[in-house]
């Protein structure tokens, strides 16, 4: 709805914020509010904002992260290969697989092994579930924001199976330390392949019951629909990554761009939408999970009946001098690692580059000139974990 | 709700390597050395990837080059490295494309070297602006001051940090 | 009170009791017999049918009806029993801890989850009791610089006006506290007071949040209260008088349900935003204004707004009631004798206790349906509230206002039900 009143505000931001950067001129000043969605929010996270809000509209945002900063890439230099799995799957407690896997591709490159067949398989599957683990729990809090709690409820409950399921696999329900240079700890349990897929079978019918109470709801659209706009050109400028890069049209997927271990092999579409929108940041991952089952009942048909699932590696191996950059597409996009070693057994360098940190970017783009009630559908539509930002 | 079958690379099902034919890594290396000469330096290419190392005058003008006639469009991540003794932080620039379907598995690290004690590069904000933060992190992780960017600010640290970039070789963490 | 509670001995718990059954004795037979036979010494007993009433006849005649039941009616009767038990506050009260009780119960359900199970034999049925006490002995923080007397006078008067709305419903023929001639007037006039309320909350409470949360409750209010009024118009067109006992009397035929269904589907929806109800929550956007203009409450003044909330839930579900199902309007279906051999003077009659019947099973529906919405929707945005209820709601109650005026100039009911 476009009035008089929003016409001579958007003159007003264009003229004193490039940004959201700049400080604001005297004279707007004194009728804007500050306030700080701040770590003590209950919309917000580790991570706080500064806003500056005009009566309903919002004229200024400065992210603020580092409030779970725990100096990841500097510990890594102080471990050697493989003690740097554990502490390298916190940043992201749900999608602990992902982060670990770029890890140990790139570790592999660097110690020139190459993982066997069913443990590349394994790895896969283990990948594709955190990854619907990591979107029902993005998608059960983006409910509670819009203050939907049987959108939070639902898929906390759903997220149990899949819990499970990695519980069985792995011996943990989260953070599994599971994927390590070289392959996966252990082998399937019996009995494993058969309850993934009842369980798969049961997550697609629940599925298209959240499309029709949640995505169908009028209201939940009213919220989300042509809120918060990142044209196709700014999406690409910006640098973002994942379900917000394929919301604005880019249909940019790793494991189909870049396919690492066995994804070459799989057959799956890259799902994206070409709205821009709130509603298309919310609807990819959607579309994302659904993909992910299709993929899951491939792996689990193509993995072979038995095999090594580790490569048995000397107990303090030392990479090759050199680098490596390798990446995985995680719930929140691309994920990359670049090591450098230098012939001992501790890597040099580890630089994590994660799909958050780009995204948060966005933030102050989308956010001046919006309603203050949108502030929740726009912020966690980026998908940012704060957690995974700050290392 | 429309989607993209994206048929690019032929897929083999079985698991033999195929040799890498490193074409369009060498493509893009031979149309920016010819372009600017001695200014770059390859340093290696590798399947999927490629390094090269400019000095820090000629970065702005390369990094442009990348951006408007190759169509590398963003930076994925800004990594600087300390290397004490060689006296030198390296920060790579590790540039992607989305809008180029043939570049998009390519990594394109573009490097650059600066003196370890007062180290200060051009900043690359007004040719990619997605290096924003990362290049503020740089700054604080490792002291690198960036000429050109509104604000080289501490972003991650605590408010009350007191002590050297923590990144550095000298930062020992306490106890180990 | 933050020490360890000492183990649990049956033995000393045993003693205890012992111990204060001994000095309850000791204290009775020392100290209060003494006082009691001096008060009778000098006090006259009454008389009633030419014998003085000593306590032991006072005892004997507790216990036959023909005495008590008088007493009991006459009690009955009298305004303070309206007004505070039934059909005032107590019953208020009571039919909204059950609406707390339901409404977690049944959105978890709703939700696949079991709600409260632990407090309470059965399925956590004194989870409310637990809850009080909880907020009963939580410290009431200030913040600083709020506007004390404000601050801590906002509460109670938001319990008093909600309860003072329950002086208005009719419950059962001829029990209503007070009967009005402009009862209907009188409830706008006092759900006007909220906004207000809110606005004063939120104002001296002296922090940000709290007060974005009053003016958006401002806004919500006072924009719903206009289709509110106008949809309970047509109603007042068809019966012909402000007076809800007259509105609930004049459905002896057909609920007015059936010819204003516009009209009541715009006054559920407005009393949805006039409860801040969800999808019409705003005012305490968790995830956005952190619990808005309540932010600041803790302990029992929360406890009392919320009081007052469910007690405003119960008054509108109750005047949705009233307006369009037909009140207590029912079939009878109680028996006109209890005791068929008992004959003398009855508290029971058999068309008041119908109408209670039929009254709370039509009110407690009406509750489960605003209750719904919360399970189903989310929140929505402000300016859509806002153009929402400043057009269309309007537009639809003129138009079943329009129906309803048609239907009386043709001739087909007139004011006063069916011709």
């Amino acid at each position: 709805m476009t009035n008089k009143y929003s016409e001579s505000l958007e003159r007003k931001i264009k003229e004193t914020t490039k940004l959201g950067l700049d400080v604001v001129k005297e004279a707007a000043e004194d009728r804007l509010m500050t306030l700080s969605v701040g770590p003590q929010h209950p919309g917000s996270g580790h991570f706080r904002f500064t806003i500056k809000v005009d009566g309903d509209y919002i004229v200024y945002c400065d992210p603020d992260p580092g409030y779970v900063h725990r100096g990841e890439e500097k510990m890594c230099e102080y471990r050697n290969f493989i003690q740097n799995i554990p502490h390298l799957e916190r940043p992201v407690i749900h999608d602990s697989t992902n982060i670990t896997y770029s890890y140990s591709l790139a570790v592999e490159e660097l110690l020139g092994i190459e993982v066997p067949r069913r443990g590349q398989f394994i790895r896969a599957i283990a990948s594709e579930l955190n990854r619907q683990v990591y979107t029902l729990y993005w998608l059960a809090i983006y409910g509670i924001f819009l203050g939907h709690s049987t959108m939070f409820m639902w898929p906390a409950g759903d997220r149990e199976l899949f819990i499970d399921l990695l519980a069985a696999l792995t011996g943990a329900r989260v953070t599994h330390a599971f994927n390590i240079p070289g392959g996966v700890r252990n082998d399937m349990p019996e009995g494993f392949k058969e309850k993934c897929l009842e369980y798969i079978n049961y997550f697609e019918k629940r599925l298209k019951e959240y499309e029709d109470i949640f995505y169908n709801n009028p209201l939940f659209r009213q919220r989300t629909e042509n809120v918060g706009i990142l044209p196709k050109e700014d999406a690409i400028d910006l640098g973002v990554t994942g379900s917000v890069l394929r919301a604005s049209g880019v249909p940019h997927d790793v494991r189909k761009v870049e396919p690492y271990d066995v994804y070459n092999e799989i057959d799956f579409k890259v799902q994206y939408m070409k709205t821009c929108d709130s509603f298309a940041r919310a609807y990819v991952p959607f579309l994302d999970m659904r993909e992910s089952c299709n993929i899951t009942r491939q792996l689990l048909d193509k993995m072979p009946e038995s095999g090594e699932v580790r490569l048995k590696l000397q107990s303090n191996p030392k990479g090759l001098i050199g680098e490596a950059y390798k990446r995985v597409e995680s719930g929140r996009g691309a994920l990359s690692y670049y090591i450098v070693s230098d012939g001992s057994s501790k890597p040099y360098r580890v630089k994590i580059s994660v799909g958050s940190f780009r995204n948060i970017l966005a933030l102050p783009h989308l956010l001046v000139g919006s309603h203050l009630g949108d502030m929740p559908s726009i912020y966690w539509a980026l998908n940012y974990w704060p957690v995974e930002a700050d290392r | 709700m429309t989607d993209v079958n994206n048929d690019r690379k032929e897929t083999t099902s079985n698991l033999n390597i195929v040799e890498p034919d490193l074409n369009i890594e060498h493509s893009l290396y031979s149309e920016l050395s010819s372009k600017f000469k001695d200014k770059v330096q390859l340093v290696y290419t590798k399947p999927n990837r490629i390094k090269v190392y400019v000095e820090p005058e000629h970065i702005i003008e390369v990094a442009f080059f990348l951006k408007s006639q190759l169509g590398l469009d963003h930076a994925e991540s800004v990594c600087g490295t300390d290397y004490p003794n060689e006296n030198v932080i390296e920060v790579i620039y590790h540039l992607n494309s989305y809008s180029h379907e043939e570049l998009a598995s390519i990594i394109f690290a573009l490097s650059t070297k600066t003196d370890r004690n007062s180290s200060y590069l051009p900043s690359l904000l007004p040719v990619f602006k997605s290096v924003e933060y990362h290049e503020r992190e740089t700054y604080e992780m490792l002291g690198v001051y960036f000429q050109g960017h509104p604000r080289n600010e501490r972003f991650l640290l605590p408010e009350d940090w007191a002590d050297i970039p923590p990144l550095k070789k000298d930062f020992r963490i306490k106890g180990r | 009170m933050a020490t360890a509670p000492k183990d649990f001995r049956f033995g000393s718990f045993v003693g205890s009791v012992v111990w204060l059954i001994f000095w309850i004795i000791v204290i009775v037979s020392l100290v209060g017999l003494p006082l009691i036979f001096i008060i009778l010494f000098y006090i006259p007993l009454p008389y009633s049918n030419g014998e003085v009433i000593t306590p032991y006849l006072f005892l004997s005649m507790i216990v036959d009806p023909t005495r008590t039941i008088p007493i009991i009616k006459f009690l009955i009767h009298t305004d303070i029993f309206r007004a505070a038990i039934f059909p005032g506050f107590m019953y208020a009260a009571l039919i909204a801890a059950t609406t707390i009780f339901v409404e977690r119960k049944f959105l978890a359900k709703m939700q696949l989850r079991t709600g409260p199970l632990y407090a309470g034999k059965i399925e956590g049925i004194l989870q409310l009791m637990a809850d009080g006490l909880k907020l009963i002995s939580k410290e009431i923080i200030a913040p600083s610089g709020a506007d004390k007397p404000i601050f801590w006078s906002t509460p109670i008067i938001f319990v008093a006006t909600a309860a003072a709305l329950t002086a208005l419903i009719p419950v059962a023929p001829g029990w209503v506290v007070s009967d009005l001639d402009v009862g209907l007037l009188a409830i706008f006039a006092i759900l006007g007071f909220f906004p207000l309320l809110a606005l004063l909350f939120s104002w001296s409470s002296n922090s940000k949040y709290p007060f974005i949360g009053g003016l958006r409750a401002l806004h919500q209010l006072i924009a719903f209260e206009i289709p509110f009024i106008l949809s309970a118009l047509s109603i007042v067109l068809l019966s012909g008088s402000l007076n809800l006992t007259d509105i609930v009397e004049s459905q002896y035929a057909f609920w007015f349900f059936a010819i204003a269904p516009i009209s009541a589907f715009v006054f559920y929806i407005s009393s949805l935003a006039e409860l801040e109800r969800v999808p019409f929550d705003l005012p305490e956007a968790e995830s956005e204004i952190v619990a808005g203009w309540l932010t600041e409450t803790s302990g029992m003044i929360y406890g009392l707004i919320q009081l007052g909330t469910y007690l405003k839930l119960y008054v509108l579900a109750a005047l949705f009631v009233t307006l369009f199902l037909g009140g207590w309007m029912g079939p009878q279906i109680f028996p006109q004798e209890l005791i068929p051999a008992f004959t003398g003077e009855k508290i029971y009659n058999a068309t008041v206790v119908n109408g209670i019947f039929w009254f709370t099973i039509k009110t407690f529906a009406m509750i489960m349906l605003i209750l719904l919405p919360r399970g189903i929707n989310p929140r929505i945005r402000i300016d859509i509230l806002l153009h929402t209820g400043w057009y269309k709601l309007i537009v639809l109650s003129f138009i079943n206002m329009f129906i309803v005026l048609a239907m009386i100039y043709g001739g087909i009911i007139t004011p006063g039900g069916l011709q």
